[in-house]
């Protein structure tokens, strides 16, 4: 045997070489040719040690490069994968030591080694143990002794295990990629990525190399180079992305002496400095350095999924045939394949309708837009809509979107596509947008779309601490109101300014009148941008079991429905920080924090009472409403005052100023007709809104009406002033379609409860005209009836809650028995939660709290009734 | 050496971190942790159903001190963390024996 190089020497010209690439790449910052220049010089050496520590025994053995090393991609301090190919275990017995020694010397050259042993024979069969042997077998490389041997494992052994097992190793990359996306948050939007592993990194790219080999068996016999079995119009793409992440990968290596991938903040900002990866190395600012990974990142995981996603045979149960065939003859211009959707007539993207129409059944049916038909959009958008135009219909479009199960798969698309940015200009300046703080994981926009996200997967909770939150969102009348104001609350990030909340508050108002929403609903969606931060805020530094602290955040909020949607914000908001944010210890604090605000809420609905102050923010507030809606408000101060007087400060603080000021004004019409109504649809239900003088029997008048109707009524709230004007209001569906059928049934609607108010019509008449003959539909849970009385919450009434099955008439049913029973209603506040109705109402008797007596009578007639 | 165990009210967390830091204390281990001294929690219904609250959120701050920093580090914790209400929580000192930093062996003050 030959005498082995001294290792002084050796390391020498190792040190020297790496040296010289080390400079080059310095002086160029080409990657790609630093980490061939190295796996060239790493052969070297490896081929003259082994050849001086075997000598001629070298032809009784194969050396082979494979992994990184063997398609000739080795990182400046990437791990060397060697292969020791020997034809029987004699023979591999026999080299063991001085392979053990070539090893030994490598090691001691500095170079991180990962070797492995194998017979020949053994390379045809896989072990589902340890998929990443095979894989790296993929990118097997000769480099000395038998050629004989490596020929035997290039063109039979492995053929024959890919032919065997090809398959099984699909699926397994497939699951290991798919658990180390999970693990990153399944986005490329990472503010410090792992230029290897987080999606979109370099691993993604050897996957995508990987899959398109073994999706090609009938190629592996020629070991065809896999970047040509991708899609042509992908490929240079993919080469680009490989070289800028080359570069910053090697950058990463050199800076920091050491295999170590992870992008920070301060390697982020040296590499824009630098201009790493770009032509000519041209410093640029760090925010656009990002921008230009990202997009180079967005290629790669875009081709190694749709790679994936079409490798993999679909299941054809029965429910996936009728699926495809369902989306193939509803979308003509659409079709699916592998899971993705392809355009089939290009003119659909000229078409602003047909294309917010497919992003509708992506949202809807969860399919990923494939990346021509993302071209094809893109492309196109500068000719189908016009930047930040003014598209008549958005909103309802944009809402159906929005709460579709899918909705953050469809706004991502619409956002790698562009149109999103088109549509709202405002969403550009977070666009890929890098934060630099401590605890958040993913760009402005990722984390955007990903508290989105946090929402609709409540619709599988799965955790124990996730399930309240699921029955909160249940219970939302408009989540796309909860889901507009996640996508936009944090737009002011990438806006000039201290306080993101500001500007993004500025910056939402051109999105409501491009939208056309409702005042009511902008309201709503500025509230929730302005608070985002406050239950969080409070979680940490408030003791939020402190009645003062509920006290002042529940006056904050002012209503139940604003409660539950900043709740729900706040959950989603901090999850989507970074994976371990929301800890099971946070999400209760959340929910307890939750449930004493609406606690309180409820308890101190009737005790406490608005009386206006000389120079009262919401008497100013109502007046500029009212001043918009062409009154006089200096005329009107006085006369408002009077029509708050007493009104339940939850009334107040719950009601937009806009509202505030049409009950005004219908209290003010009262001189004119004793019962003023106004009914209104919104989505699909209605919203009736009854403003009269107090009387007896007039919530089980108005309940019993819509009853008669048809109507279901879901959530109810009546409220009365000192002067006893009472504003009731009444959200109900019509699913009899009634109204939508016939409009002229809506004014007879309103005719019939106008006269059983005002006493004209008896209410019997009309039930007995319409007899309550709707089909019952056995219910899916049976919830037990429960009367409570709670004389504690209010100094001058007592509360009453019921918690029932919810049913048609059963509000009629209820009020009816109240009014039998001497009760007058001060306030109501009528809810249902799926099947479970839970009604309160705050009772007097003659002015007075409900008695022992009066309220055993009270429960008894309840149970009677329900 | 001695170890400080403080278990306090998560709002009054971020003030006691800071006023340790500014005496010089930096090494700490923070956990989110649930329980009930005698304050034994509270009720609350909503929505027609109970909500018992039995075990109340804590944060639980942990430091093994060199003895002439424990002092100052118990007044700050004190002045920091009370409200003066029940369910202000407990601190508890210890003894102990031994510290040794994994990375170089190192033990006793040194280590920490």
């Amino acid at each position: 045997m030959a005498v082995a190089p001294s290792i002084a020497l050796l390391r020498d010209s190792y040190t020297a070489e790496a040296a010289r690439i080390e400079a080059e790449f310095a002086a160029t910052s080409d990657g790609s040719k630093a980490v061939q220049a190295r796996s060239a010089q790493v052969d070297q050496i490896v081929v003259q040690l082994t050849e001086a520590i075997l000598g001629p025994d070298i032809q009784r053995v194969c050396l082979a490069a494979i992994g990184g090393y063997g398609r000739r991609a080795l990182f400046p301090f990437s791990d060397i994968d060697l292969l020791f190919l020997c034809e029987d275990p004699v023979t591999l017995k026999r080299y063991r030591d001085p392979m053990r020694s070539i090893a030994q010397t490598l090691w001691d050259l500095r170079m991180k080694l990962s070797p492995a042993n194998r017979l020949v024979s053994e390379c045809d069969s896989f072990s589902r143990d340890n998929p990443e042997f095979a894989v790296s077998l993929l990118d097997q490389r000769f480099l000395a002794g038998d050629r004989r041997l490596f020929n035997r494992l290039h063109g039979d052994s492995l053929p024959r295990l890919l032919s065997r097992s090809g398959s099984d190793l699909l699926q397994d990359i497939s699951e290991l990629t798919r658990q180390r996306h999970a693990k990153e948050g399944d986005t490329i939007f990472h503010l410090e990525p792992n230029l290897k592993n987080s999606p979109g990194g370099l691993r993604d790219y050897h996957t995508a190399c990987w899959v398109a080999m073994l999706s090609h068996p009938h190629r592996i016999a020629d070991w065809a180079a896999p970047e040509n079995l991708w899609p042509a119009q992908r490929r240079e793409e993919m080469l680009k992305a490989f070289d800028f992440l080359a570069a910053a990968r090697c950058f990463l290596h050199y800076k920091q002496g050491r295999d170590d991938n992870g992008l920070s903040y301060e390697l982020q900002a040296a590499a824009a400095q630098r201009g790493v990866g770009l032509e000519a190395g041209r410093p640029v600012d760090p925010a656009d350095w990002m921008r230009i990974y990202f997009r180079h990142a967005r290629a790669i995981y875009s081709l190694s999924t749709q790679l994936l996603d079409e490798s993999l045979p679909v299941p054809m149960t029965l429910l996936s045939r009728f699926d495809r065939w369902r989306t193939r003859r509803s979308n003509p211009e659409t079709s699916v394949v592998g899971g993705r959707l392809a355009i089939n007539q290009p003119e659909l993207v000229r078409d602003l309708d047909r294309l917010l129409g497919l992003f509708l059944s992506i949202a809807q049916e969860g399919h990923k837009l494939g990346r021509e038909a993302e071209e094809l959009i893109s492309q196109a958008l500068p000719k189908t809509v016009e930047s930040g135009a003014h598209v008549p219909g958005l909103w309802e479009k944009l809402r159906q979107i929005l709460i579709a199960p899918h909705a953050p798969a469809a706004l991502r698309a619409m956002h790698s596509s562009g149109l999103l940015v088109r549509l709202f200009p405002e969403f550009a300046v977070i666009d890929s947008l890098v934060m630099r703080d401590f605890y958040h994981h993913y760009t402005v926009d990722a984390h955007s779309f990903m508290t989105i996200e946090n929402i609709h997967r409540l619709r599988q909770a799965r955790h124990d601490w996730e399930r309240p939150f699921a029955g909160i969102f249940s219970e939302l009348e408009e989540p796309e109101l909860l889901f507009l104001s996640l996508l936009f609350h944090d737009v002011g990030k990438g806006m000039p300014g201290d306080d993101h909340v500001v500007t993004g508050l500025q910056a939402v108002e051109q999105v409501f009148l491009r939208l056309g929403v409702e005042e009511d609903e902008a309201d709503t969606v500025r509230f929730l941008i302005r608070e985002h931060l406050q239950m969080s805020m409070n979680l940490l530094r408030r003791d939020i079991f402190d009645p003062e602290t509920i006290r002042g955040f529940a006056e904050k909020v002012g209503s139940l429905e604003h409660l539950k949607l900043l709740t729900l914000f706040t959950y989603a908001d901090i999850r989507a920080v970074n994976p371990e944010a929301l800890t099971p210890w946070k999400a209760e604090s959340l929910f307890q924090f939750y449930v004493s605000t609406a606690s309180y809420m409820s308890r101190s609905l009737d005790e406490e009472r608005f009386h206006a102050g000389a120079q009262d923010e919401h008497i100013e507030r109502i007046l500029k409403a009212l001043a918009k809606s062409g009154a006089r408000p200096e005329e009107a101060r006085q006369e408002l005052g009077a029509f708050l007087e007493g009104l339940p400060r939850r009334y107040v603080l719950a009601h937009t100023p806009e509202e505030i000021a049409m009950h005004f004004q219908m209290a003010r019409d009262l001189e004119k007709s004793d019962v003023q109504l106004r009914l209104s649809k919104r989505g699909h239900w209605y919203r009736l809104i009854l403003v009269t003088t107090d009387r007896p029997l007039l919530f089980a008048g108005i309940s019993g009406a819509l009853a008669a109707w048809g109507m279901n009524i879901w959530k109810a709230e009546a409220f009365a002033n000192g002067a006893g004007t009472v504003v009731d209001t009444f959200h109900f569906t019509d699913p009899n379609r009634t109204l939508e059928l016939n409009p002229g049934e809506r004014q007879r609607l309103e005719q019939n409860i106008t006269a059983v108010v005002s006493g004209q019509t008896p209410l019997e008449d009309l039930l007995r005209g319409r007899a309550v003959t709707q089909a019952m539909r056995p219910p899916k849970i049976t919830v037990a009836t429960e009367v409570r009385f709670d004389d504690s919450s209010s100094s001058h009434s007592t509360l009453l809650e019921i918690v029932t099955q919810d049913r048609p008439g059963l509000l009629h049913r209820v009020s009816s028995a109240l009014a039998q029973t001497g009760c007058n209603i001060e306030v109501a506040l009528i809810d249902t939660e799926g099947q479970r109705a839970v009604d309160a109402f705050y009772l007097t008797v003659q002015g007075r709290k409900l008695s022992a007596e009066k309220q055993q009578e009270l429960r008894d007639e309840l149970l009677a009734a329900g | 050496m001695t170890r400080i165990e403080a278990i306090i009210q998560p709002s009054r967390f971020e003030a006691v971190k800071t006023a340790l830091h500014q005496i010089g204390i930096e090494g700490m281990t923070v956990s989110e942790v649930r329980g009930h001294g005698r304050q034994k929690g509270h009720t609350e219904t909503y929505r027609g159903r109970e909500y018992e609250v039995d075990l109340l959120p804590k944060v639980k701050i942990e430091m093994v001190l060199p003895y002439n920093l424990v002092d100052s580090a118990i007044q700050t914790i004190l002045k920091h963390a009370k409200t003066g209400k029940i369910g202000d929580g407990k601190i508890f000192v210890s003894k102990i024996d031994e510290a040794i930093r994994i990375r170089d062996e190192e033990r006793g003050e040194a280590a920490l």
